[in-house]
This record gives C-alpha cells, structure tokens and sequence, in this order.
C-alpha cells in the first residue's frame, strides 16, 4: 500500500516536471529584476562583485536568516547531541593519525587560514565571500580535528571560543544593519560610503557584513563538525527500550 | 536575444534533464527507501536537482559572471539573483542535512537499527507506553476504542493496560 | 507616547531582529552571566510583543512596505504590513511567552532558548514578508528550529519522529525551491507586489498552476495539509506539549497565511482554488476520522488540529471577502481553543481511559474542555458555529460540485467531531472508580491561566459578535485586496518602468 503510494507520487512528480519542462523556456530568462540589478547594483552598493552586492546588499536579511538557520541547526545538534554524551563518556576509538597527517595538518593549517580570510575580505571583487570563506576556515579546524582523533585537552577551550565567535559574529551583522537603522535609515542599508569599485575598502559596510559572516559560518560549521566527530560510534549503549522487544 | 547556437543549446537541454533526473531520483529514493541514511543521501540528490534548476533560472547564452572589472563592459552578464539564491539554498540544506544525521546517529544508538519498518513499530509502541495504554491491535486493545460502558470495564481495561506494561518491563 | 523611544515604520524590522540578536547573544552572555542569559529570551519575547502593539496603534490603520536596506521594492526585500500581518506578528512573541518551557526537560536551558527565540523571529518574519524567497528562508528557520524543539524530551520515540519529520518537510522544502525556481523562470521576480503585478499574464495559466501546487506542497507540510501530514500526530505525542501547543496553534496558522498570501497575490485563478477545497475537504474528514479513532490525549488533540486546518483551508478557497473572513474566523478560533486544549494536555498527556472522573479533581478545567467543544463542534451561541457558518453558507453558494462534495465531506466530519469530543466530555465526568485510578494531577497555574483565558475571551467574542466580526471583516477586507498591495508597495506607477 505505501509502495503503491509511493509510486503515483513520483509517477505525478515527474510527469508534473515533464509537463513543465516542455513548457519552460530554455536559457532566455526575462531577467527582471537580475537586469535591473545588474545596471544599478554598481551605483548603488558599489560592489564589483554583483552577486555579493544581492547577498549582503539587496538579499541581506535572507542572508540574516540564512545564519540563522546555520545557527539553529548547529543549537540543535547541541540539543540533541550533548545530552547523550554524559551516558557514554568514553571518547572516539580512531587510531591516532601518524606523524605525517599530524604534520601535514598543521602546515595546512596556517595556509589553509589565510585562504579563508583572503576570500572572505575580497568578497566584494572576486567571486567568493563569506560564506565560502567561512568553510574553508572551518575546514582548516578540521583538519586539525581529523589529525588527531579524541585529543580533547583543549575541547572545552575551543568550544567557548567557538560560543563566542558564532554569537558575536552573528550579533555584529545585526549591529551593523541596526546602526543603520540608528541613523535614521532602514535596516541593513549601506553605510559608510562606497569608495573606489574595485579597492579593497569600498563598498561601504559590505567587507565588515562579509567578515561577519564569514567568521559565523566558519564558526558554525567548526562547531558542527568537532560535536559530530565527538560522538562515539555505533550502539554501544543500546536503549534499555530496544533491548525487551527487538525488531 | 543572440541566435543560440546548437552547442549552447544542447547543453542547456542536458542540465534540465539533469535538474529534473536528479530531483526525480531523489524523490524516488526518499519514498521508496526503507533505510533512514540512504533517505538523507536521497534528500541530498534531490536538493541538488532543485538547486541546480535554480540557478540554471538565471542562465544566458553565451553571458559571463556578474563581476565588474573581469571582463568588457558590454558583455552580457547572467542574472545574478538566482546565484544569491542558490547558496542560500545550498547553506540551508548543508545545516538541515548535518541535523538529520545527528539525530540519526542517536537514533542508531538507542535502537540500534535505521531500518524505516522497524523503527515505526517502535515508534508506536514508545507512544502506547508512554501514555499508559495497551498498543494497537493487541489483544486487550482491538482497534478504535469501545464505546463506554462506565465505569467498571474501563477501570478492568486498565489495570489489564498496567499488568501488560510490567510484564513487557520485567 | 511614554516609550522608550518614538516608533517609526521603520522599526517593523526589530520583531524579527530582536529576537535573532537575542538568540545570538544567548551563549556569550550564558559565560558571562548565567542568570541574565536566562532572563534575555522571555525579555526579548516582551519587547517585541510591546513594539508590535505600539506600531499596531500608530500605523494599524491602513497597510505600508518597508524596503529592507532602503532598496526600492522590485529590487531588494521588503516587507508588507497590513493588520493581517500584525495580527499574527503580534501573536507569535505572546503564544511563545505563554508556552515557553520552564525546565520540564533536562535540556540546556541557554540552547533551549535560544531555539525558542529563533523560532519566534522566523514566525514573526513570516507573518511580515512580502519577498517569496525570504519567505522560503523564514520557513526554513521555522522548520529547523521546530526540529530541534521537538526531540527536546530526548526519547527514542522522539527521535524517530523527528527525523521523519525531518524528511518530509526537506521533501517539500524541495519541491517548494521548485516552484520558486519555475515562477521566476516565469517572470524573473520575487517581489510579491511585482508577482502579483504580472500573475494574470504570467501564471494564471496551467503552467502557474505546477509552482502554485509545489508551493502548496512545500508550504503545507507545517500547514498540516492533507497528504503531508503524517508527521503531526507523531510529533505531537512525543514533543513536550507546550512544544505541540506552539506547532499546533501558531506555526501552523503562520504557513497558512503564506499560502493565502500567494493565492490571493499571484495564483488566484479557479484551479489553485479548487486544489486547495479539494485537500482541504480530504483533510478535515481524514482528520477527524482518525481523531475519532484516536485513543491518546495528545494524538486526538493531533488529528482534530489537521482536521480542523483542513476546514481552514477550505475556508480561505472559497476566495474574495467572504473567504478570507470565513478562513480568518476558523484560523483565529482553531488558535485560540487548540492552544488552550494543549495547554490543559500537559499534564493530561496519555492515554484518555486516563481522564476517566478528572472533572471531580479539576471541574474548572473539565468545564473549560466542554465550553472549547461545544465552540468546536459548533454549537449556536459560541463562535465556532458562526465561523463554521460562514463557511457552509459560502460553499452553499458556490454551489459547484466540487463544492457541494466538500460540503458534504464537511457535514460529514463535524459529526464525527460531535461524536469523539461528547465521548470526551461523557468520559470526563463519568463516575471515576476510585480503587485503582489514581488522581489526575491538576493542570499547572499558568497552564490553567492560559486555559481559562481564551475561555474567558471565547465567551468575550459570544457576547460581543457583532463588533467582533466587524473587525474581522476589516482585516479580512485589507487581506484580500490585491491592488491595494500593489499599490502601496509601488506607491507611484512610474517604478513599474522596473517592470517591463
């Protein structure tokens, strides 16, 4: 019976999309508002890179939102996560990493860092922005995570720091876009003037709300990650619910 | 609109059938599967279809990036909107999908199964049991509840509920 | 004005903001100062309540837009306020003050809240959007900050249905970004007012129909909408109850103002009407028809909440005035009475043989189930039966046969209905047998205060009908009129040059 369901639900999925793909027009978009943008966004925000002006400039509260739900996701985790860990408290059984990976991660390291920011602070000009950088600098944490399985003399100083990253990254955008709003504009309008398109200190607020964001996703992710990797794996603990009934 | 030329045109039609072959997949992983990981790695599949729809939403013949100072001024660009749009649904589905497995993984400790079928019945049975009554189609619980005949048959029915419960626990 | 500082338009943002900063700032501020960490969510929840009231008597009367960042509409965010949206807007930070958890789990009070904080700024920001993709993001805040918020009591049971929740919500959040993905493939725009500016030419046709039914989908998961339900009972039974009394009254009423919002905007053609009669008619019978087989507290309360947002959707296809005011009167009953009902379940979760003579230890709360099943099921002087009226007399005139079935699969339902809640009542007051029932515990005072208030209004709006329904029909005429969206978010017609 749910096989049967099933079936007419993805049999009515991709006819409904056959039908709309024999409709669609392929590659001549009306370009609206992109067009619009694309003529204005220079003036406007004074971004070279045009997608980063929609991201923070014209989209920044989906951006906001977009945190935030990075945020919950990560809260969470930790919600769902942390509670089990007081039952279990035996760490990961990876082997440790050898001296190669161990030496690779922490040359990588620095390397892999000044990556992330260089990306995060040209957002503005080149493709990229926060919201790449910010992965790569969580990756470089990971890295170091990965090269040394169940090392936790600094987990509970890393996990503080990266508390305080997440929530004051997070709160400067919104302070950013409040100051705004303080000076008598709306909401995340642009500040600061916008400078020469194409130096590094133009676009007015945009470089800080990428750094913001850059910082936050970074921190976000790093947090995610250390908390899964954290998790011992497999059931060792079964429930004692799961035991007197099997499956 | 310039001429489209045979190249281009043909591989827009490939990442149509692409957006649409993958979010078809996806679909069809997700409500045929009956292992909840291969059920987030179908999510997955299909939230790239849908992404890649998205963001082909914006495509143009022979247009570049939308980024000022790289290329000619008269250059057509592609609409960067759609671009903005896409990471944010790419970010969103990275945290709802990180969600998934960490109550997977603690899923997987407790019942020590991911198998859909499996868990349903527990499922049902946690419920029963946590609100003090007799599961589904057992024998002191046929389906739907009896009309009432208070007050001695209910008050029968559960401490029949309360013996079956310690019987299961002991 | 005696506020902290004058109000302008321009702080409608700050509901939304606040809430977020807040949630931000609730670790930091937890390492610093533990106690006022734990103070800053309900804190925060006031302010926006007090800021929403305040723009409410200053700006209620007629609708305005708010660019986000000063970008004209077409181009950047904006926002839509009309007394619809502060209605709800207003709602949000009260409902989650009312349900906030106080500790019942032994979860980390500082993430707990800073879940519950997102959870309101993303429901407020759906109730103000007027951008399709922000409204996209808002529901995703929704739904990931509901995730967590459900596996609070950290059971197995709880686990399981979150994930299933999970997974059927990011399956529709899919199809949605589909639909997303077609209307602006249709008309390179996300702004609702320009959506709306360009619907007759560009979606209210067949192919406008396909986004309109993924939307309907994607959107409906969290509406409680017919085939996408599944997870409602599930997560009700194993969610705390305040957690459930929050999905089941609020969120759920904000997903259905975003879909009548898109109806009335941009797909209000026949088809998109018929679609959403269709399921909302399926939903409420199959709802209530479970309900009646229901044999748990939470579960009958779970299946009477899909049926009766069936009928709200139902309500609101009917279309124009009549609809949104007869959709509006059951979305503004089902919020008050399912919040209540929940509100008295949470210490009355379990199995109903349970409540078996809980009248004699709490006949107050026992004389409130009766008074929220009689508005219910509709009885003549309460408000229930005028909301359901309005309906039937609307699905009367419309008279097609699509219409005419739902009104029987209507009639059909709310006698089911009658039947399982007067089963509920005849079993609250039946004679307890004292040997082996042990008391009832007695619902919690701001439980029982929550309770006793929408009572207390109920009765309110018994006696005072008609300014009440006036009211409504203010809000409802606002919410229904489609020029004047497009009018006051494109005050002046020469910005539509930007829409070529």
């Amino acid at each position: 019976m749910r096989n049967l369901a099933s079936l007419v639900f993805t049999a009515g999925l991709a006819f409904l999309l056959l039908v709309i793909a024999a409709q669609l027009g392929f590659g001549e978009p009306p370009m609206r508002v992109g067009g619009a943008i694309l003529e204005q966004a220079p003036a406007e925000v004074g971004a070279a890179n045009i997608v980063t002006a929609v991201l923070l400039g014209y989209r920044g509260i989906d951006t906001l939102g977009e945190l935030s739900i990075l945020f919950a996701a990560a809260t969470a985790t930790g919600l769902v996560l942390v509670r089990g860990r007081k039952d279990c408290g035996h760490g990961t059984s990876d082997p440790p990493g050898g001296f190669i990976l161990r030496t690779g991660a922490d040359l990588l390291f620095p390397l892999l860092l000044v990556v992330g920011f260089y990306i995060i602070l040209h957002g503005h000009l080149t493709p990229g922005g926060g919201f790449q950088g910010g992965v790569i600098l969580a990756a470089a944490f990971f890295v170091l995570v990965l090269a040394r399985p169940g090392a936790d003399g600094s987990g509970g100083t890393s996990h503080t720091a990266i508390a305080f990253i997440e929530g004051l990254a997070g709160a400067g955008f919104i302070a950013i876009g409040l100051w705004s709003l303080w000076d008598g504009g709306e909401f995340l309008a642009p500040l600061l003037g916008k400078g020469v398109m194409g130096e590094l200190l133009s676009a007015g607020t945009l470089p800080l709300l990428s750094l913001a964001v850059g910082l936050k996703v970074g921190a976000e992710l790093a947090g995610l990650m250390t908390q899964l990797a954290e998790q011992p794996a497999g059931p060792q603990h079964p429930h004692p619910q799961a035991e007197d009934r099997g499956s | 609109m310039s001429a489209m030329g045979p190249d281009s045109l043909s591989f827009v039609v490939v990442m149509y059938v692409g957006a649409f072959g993958l979010l078809v997949i996806g679909a069809i992983g997700m409500v045929m599967s009956n292992h909840l990981f291969r059920m987030v790695l179908a999510l997955v599949i299909a939230e790239a279809g849908a992404n890649l729809l998205l963001v082909l939403s914006g495509w143009r013949d022979g247009a570049l990036a939308p980024i000022l100072g790289t290329h000619a001024a008269d250059v057509p660009m592609v609409d960067p909107v759609p671009q903005v749009l896409v990471l944010t649904a790419i970010v969103i589905g990275v945290g709802v999908q990180a969600l998934a497995v960490s109550v997977l993984l603690k899923i997987h400790r407790i019942y020590g199964t991911l198998d859909v079928r499996a868990l349903r019945r527990h499922l049902e049975l946690d419920i029963c049991r946590d609100a003090g009554m007799a599961p589904e189609g057992s024998r002191e619980a046929p389906a739907g509840e009896r009309p009432l005949p208070p007050p001695i048959p209910v008050a029968d029915a559960l401490r029949t509920a309360a013996t079956d419960q310690t019987g299961a626990t002991s | 004005m005696t506020g902290l500082f004058s109000i302008s338009q321009g702080h409608s943002v700050l509901p939304v903001v606040l809430p977020l900063l807040a949630a931000f700032l609730m670790q930091p501020l937890g390492r610093v100062a533990r106690p006022l960490a734990l103070l800053l969510g309900p804190a925060t929840l006031a302010l926006s309540a007090y800021l929403l009231i305040r723009l409410w008597l200053a700006y209620g009367d007629a609708p305005y837009a708010l660019a986000i960042g000063g970008f004209a509409p077409p181009l950047g965010i904006t926002f839509y306020v009309d007394r619809l949206a502060l209605l709800f807007a207003t709602a949000v930070p009260v409902l989650t003050l009312l349900f906030w958890s106080r500790g019942e789990d032994d979860a980390d009070p500082l993430r707990r809240d800073a879940v519950m904080l997102l959870l309101a700024a993303a429901a407020t920001g759906l109730a103000l959007s007027g951008d399709l993709f922000n409204i996209y993001v808002f529901y995703e805040l929704v739904a990931v900050a509901s995730f967590g918020l459900v596996t609070l009591r950290a059971t197995g049971a709880a686990y399981i249905a979150t994930v299933r929740y999970l997974l059927l919500s990011a399956l529709g959040s899919v199809l949605a970004l589909v639909g997303i993905a077609i209307v602006y493939l249709q008309t390179g725009t996300l702004s609702l007012a320009q959506l709306a500016m360009l619907a007759p030419d560009a979606l209210q046709n067949p192919l406008g129909l396909a986004p309109f039914a993924l939307l309907l989908i994607g959107f409906g998961v969290k509406a409680e909408l017919f085939p996408v339900n599944t997870w409602v009972p599930e997560v009700y039974a194993t969610a705390p109850t305040r957690i459930s009394a929050l999905l089941a009254g609020l969120v759920s009423k904000l997903a259905v103002i975003v879909v009548v919002r898109l109806l009335v905007l941009a797909f209000d053609g026949t088809g998109a009407t018929q679609l959403m009669l269709a399921l909302g008619a399926l939903g409420f019978v199959t709802g209530e028809l479970a309900a009646w087989r229901a044999r748990d507290l939470n579960r009958m309360l779970a299946y009477s909440s899909i049926g009766q947002l069936g009928l709200v959707f139902v309500g609101f296809s009917l279309g124009g005035t009549a609809g949104m005011l007869a959709g509006l009167a059951l979305v503004l009953h089902h919020l008050i009475i399912k919040s209540a009902l929940f509100a008295l379940a949470t210490r009355w979760r379990g199995a109903l043989a349970r409540l078996t003579g809980a009248a004699r230890s709490a006949p107050v709360s026992a004389g409130l189930v009766v008074l929220f099943a009689l508005s219910l099921i509709g009885v003549p002087p309460l408000p229930g039966f005028w909301a359901k009226l309005l309906l039937v007399l609307g699905l009367v005139e419309l008279s097609t046969p699509l219409a005419l079935g739902a009104l029987a699969l209507v009639l059909l339902g709310s006698a089911v209905e009658a039947n399982y809640l007067f089963r509920l009542v005849v079993r609250l007051y039946a004679r307890p047998d004292d040997a082996s029932t042990p008391a009832l515990p007695k619902p919690k005072l701001l439980d029982f205060g929550v309770a006793s208030a929408a009572g207390v209004l109920l009765l309110a709006a018994t006696v005072s009908v008609v300014p009440v329904s006036g009211w409504l029909r203010g809000v409802a005429d606002q919410a229904a009129d489609r020029a004047a969206y497009i009018d006051t978010v494109f005050p002046t017609t020469l910005v539509q040059s930007g829409a070529r």
